[in-house]
């Protein structure tokens, strides 16, 4: 692995050790630097209240140069949320994770920007193309070019 | 990579800067594709923070031994594995360095106050790498943050694809301004390069000069509110040290041109197309040619020298080579290559055991001519119209494979391997043999021409196998292209061929797929030469042209059966 990536991670994973995530987010394992895994549920009202997912980090060496390969996690135990911009693959079409993805941002700061994509959720339908992206998608969503144009919103980020 | 890796390689000038380097140390392993004289200027020139090693951690309350104990920690803490280049090569140049750092900490007692480690006085952390680094490092122009010159010199404009043939000037990676660009405010003093003699000149920026040896100014970059045009002379923009990027444009726009001048050449048997080629597509790379290559060409008839314009020169002949050859083949051509190959087995593998339950009859047949009332497997009814031999259309003269086949063969290995430019006349060297000779053709005939054919496509990349004599034997042959009509809506043009083959009112049309009809591809047309199968006449591909006059014969093809050279696929 390189060494920014493994590096820098090792700092984000002290930095969420020593401050926890943040709130609705749990670390589930982060084994090593190249796949984390976290669970996600929104907090307070929304439509997916008692709903728990599944995120899944990929990192590759130029991280943070380049984003992770994030998703949720379809299995036996977890399923993606049914969102306008998650596919049932667990492929989630955000601009911060494609053309928006700056290096400032972390893995926490995803945790949070998907946490309030899923809170600001209006109504709980798929993709349009769902079918047909979710037949023929990459095994890794970094790998899919998403529109993030008027049809699929941009989701907004803050950096703080 | 080279550059750097050279520069500071040699380890024995003193190639420091302030403290820091001219060369990134380590942070990062992938490609090093950014410019690095330009940026060794820009550091030089005190416009770009030099690449200081970080520190993995800081405490304000660190005495210089502990900085410096953080600060050797970097290349050690690469601990998975990976042979960290940068890392080692700091090692080397530290030793050599007159004032290096002593190995361990705590021989650096000797000077009460180490300058290496009082640069990192309140050093900042880089928002990116999360590395800690001396708080004079570049700011980001817009939003004035910081960021390391190993981060830096890592951002860059979306590189072009295929796709998506735009690059966006990169963004901010903090307020996602477009241009990110720096500025670097250096300290107040100078070390290494650039210190001989003078002290520095005025620096707008500069901190009080009463901070001689206390460099970090944490307070200069503090009173900067304003932020700087991406054009101002104290910004360092990502393009500037990418100055290739405009070029990396033009280059992907370029293949992507070059991929939609390609067109595919696809043949009709009965009722379906096969795709049997790929032209080259470069056809407007090359300028004018017509003119000066008369000589060969232009006797065979004005139609061919058009296309084969490359056929003439030995100018041309070595740039071609080079292309094909040396030059790098076009990976994707070659998939395109294989692809089509295997459609064609495919293709065959259906034709051959067609052609077997009709071989008995037509063996019949073949015996006094009449074959071709039947000819046609299954699809093309080749309503007995032609009814001539042609059907049966096995090789000519046996294949007059000796002379012949050895260009052909080399046109079949060309075409695979070189984009399919056919270097030799193509009809030129064709019996002209007005109607197909059909000799009644038997397989060792066809078996003959295959072998030659195998040993010369064998020599070079995908060549692909057109036809095997069996199956096509039953396949109409024609002799002519008589029209051409072209360009739907999507430029697919057709060129039909006229044959006897009533069915197709021209058996063996071609298309070729011709989104741009790039204007003057149409003079430069290269030709396709596709090697076919005895049975098969060759069919010399024209690139559908704008220009040209529509109905006229494209290529007068006088079943060349034979030298297409049979390409078994048994």
């Amino acid at each position: 692995m390189a060494s920014i990536s493994s590096r820098r991670l090792r700092k984000e994973l002290n930095e969420i050790n020593a401050e926890g995530c943040p709130c609705g987010i749990k670390l589930l394992n982060a084994d090593n630097f190249e796949t984390w895994f976290f669970s996600i549920e929104v907090l307070g009202e929304s439509l997916y209240q008692g709903e728990v997912f599944k995120l899944m980090f990929r990192f590759d060496s130029s991280y943070p140069i380049s984003s992770p390969a994030v998703q949720f996690v379809v299995g036996p135990d977890s399923q993606a949320p049914i969102h306008p911009h998650v596919y049932s693959n667990g492929h989630i079409c955000a601009s911060i994770l494609g053309n928006e993805w700056s290096p400032v941002l972390s893995v926490s700061a995803v945790c949070v920007t998907l946490q309030s994509m899923l809170a600001s959720c209006k109504a709980k339908e798929r993709p349009v193309d769902n079918d047909r992206y979710v037949r023929y998608a990459p095994d890794n969503p970094k790998k899919t070019r998403f529109h993030y144009d008027g049809k699929y919103p941009h989701i907004q980020h803050n950096i703080s | 990579m080279g550059n750097s890796a050279s520069s500071s390689g040699r380890g024995h000038h003193d190639d420091s800067v302030d403290y820091g380097y001219l060369s990134p140390q380590g942070v990062y392993t992938g490609p090093r594709d950014w410019n690095h004289s330009i940026v060794t200027q820009f550091i030089v020139d005190r416009k770009l923070a030099p690449f200081y090693r970080p520190l993995e951690d800081y405490n304000d309350d660190w005495d210089d031994e502990q900085i410096m104990a953080a600060r050797r920690e970097l290349p050690e803490s690469s601990d998975s594995g990976h042979s960290d280049v940068p890392a080692t090569r700091t090692d080397s140049r530290d030793l050599s360095k007159p004032n290096g750092q002593p190995k361990r900490p705590g021989a650096l007692k000797e000077p009460s106050r180490c300058p290496e480690a009082a640069v990192y006085r309140g050093a900042v952390e880089c928002p990116i790498c999360f590395l800690y680094y001396p708080s004079n490092i570049n700011r980001s122009r817009c939003c004035d943050q910081s960021i390391c010159t190993e981060c830096f010199v890592q951002i860059k404009r979306t590189e072009p694809t295929a796709t998506h043939m735009v690059s966006e000037p990169a963004a901010c990676p903090y307020c996602v301004q477009d241009n990110f660009g720096v500025v670097y405010t250096p300290p107040s003093w100078r070390a290494g390069i650039g210190s001989e003699g003078t002290p520095p000149p005025s620096w707008p920026d500069s901190p009080k000069g009463s901070q001689h040896n206390v460099p970090s100014s944490s307070a200069a970059h503090k009173r900067r509110r304003k932020s700087f045009g991406h054009d101002s002379p104290d910004v360092v923009t990502t393009d500037q040290i990418r100055p290739d990027w405009e070029a990396k444009l033009a280059a992907v726009r370029a293949a992507v041109a070059r991929r939609a001048n390609r067109r595919i050449i696809m043949r009709q048997v009965g009722d379906r197309l096969i795709p049997v080629g790929v032209t080259s597509g470069r056809v407007h790379a090359l300028p004018t040619e017509d003119g000066q290559d008369g000589g060969d060409n232009e006797g065979r008839g004005s139609r061919r020298s058009r296309r084969h314009p490359r056929s003439n020169g030995n100018s041309d002949l070595s740039q071609l080579l080079g292309q094909m050859g040396l030059g790098g083949q076009d990976l994707e051509e070659l998939m395109i290559m294989e692809a089509m190959r295997l459609s064609l087995l495919d293709h065959e593998e259906q034709q051959r055991k067609e052609a077997e339950e009709k071989r008995k009859k037509d063996a019949a047949q073949n015996a006094n001519g009449e074959a071709s009332s039947e000819a046609p497997p299954s699809t093309a009814p080749t309503s007995g119209s032609s009814s001539t031999p042609e059907s049966l259309s096995m090789t000519s003269p046996s294949i007059a494979t000796g002379g012949r086949s050895t260009p052909s063969g080399r046109l079949a290995a060309d075409s695979g391997a070189s984009r399919s430019r056919s270097l030799t006349p193509v009809s030129g060297n064709r019996t002209p043999s007005p109607n197909r000779t059909v000799v009644g053709a038997s397989n060792d005939t066809s078996s003959v021409s295959s072998q030659v054919d195998s040993e010369h496509s064998g020599a070079s990349a995908p060549s692909f196998t057109v036809g095997n004599g069996e199956a096509h034997s039953a396949i109409p042959v024609e002799s002519t292209i008589t029209g051409t009509y072209s360009v739907l809506p999507d430029s697919l043009s057709m060129h039909h061929t006229d044959t006897s083959a009533p069915r197709l009112q021209g058996g063996l049309p071609m298309f070729s797929v011709d989104p741009t009809a790039t204007p003057g591809a149409a003079s430069f047309a290269s030709s396709i030469f596709t090697p076919d199968s005895p049975g098969e006449p060759m069919y010399n591909v024209l690139p559908s042209s704008p220009d040209e006059p529509m109905g006229e014969p494209l290529l007068h093809v006088p079943s060349l059966s034979t030298e297409a050279g049979a390409h078994p696929s048994q």
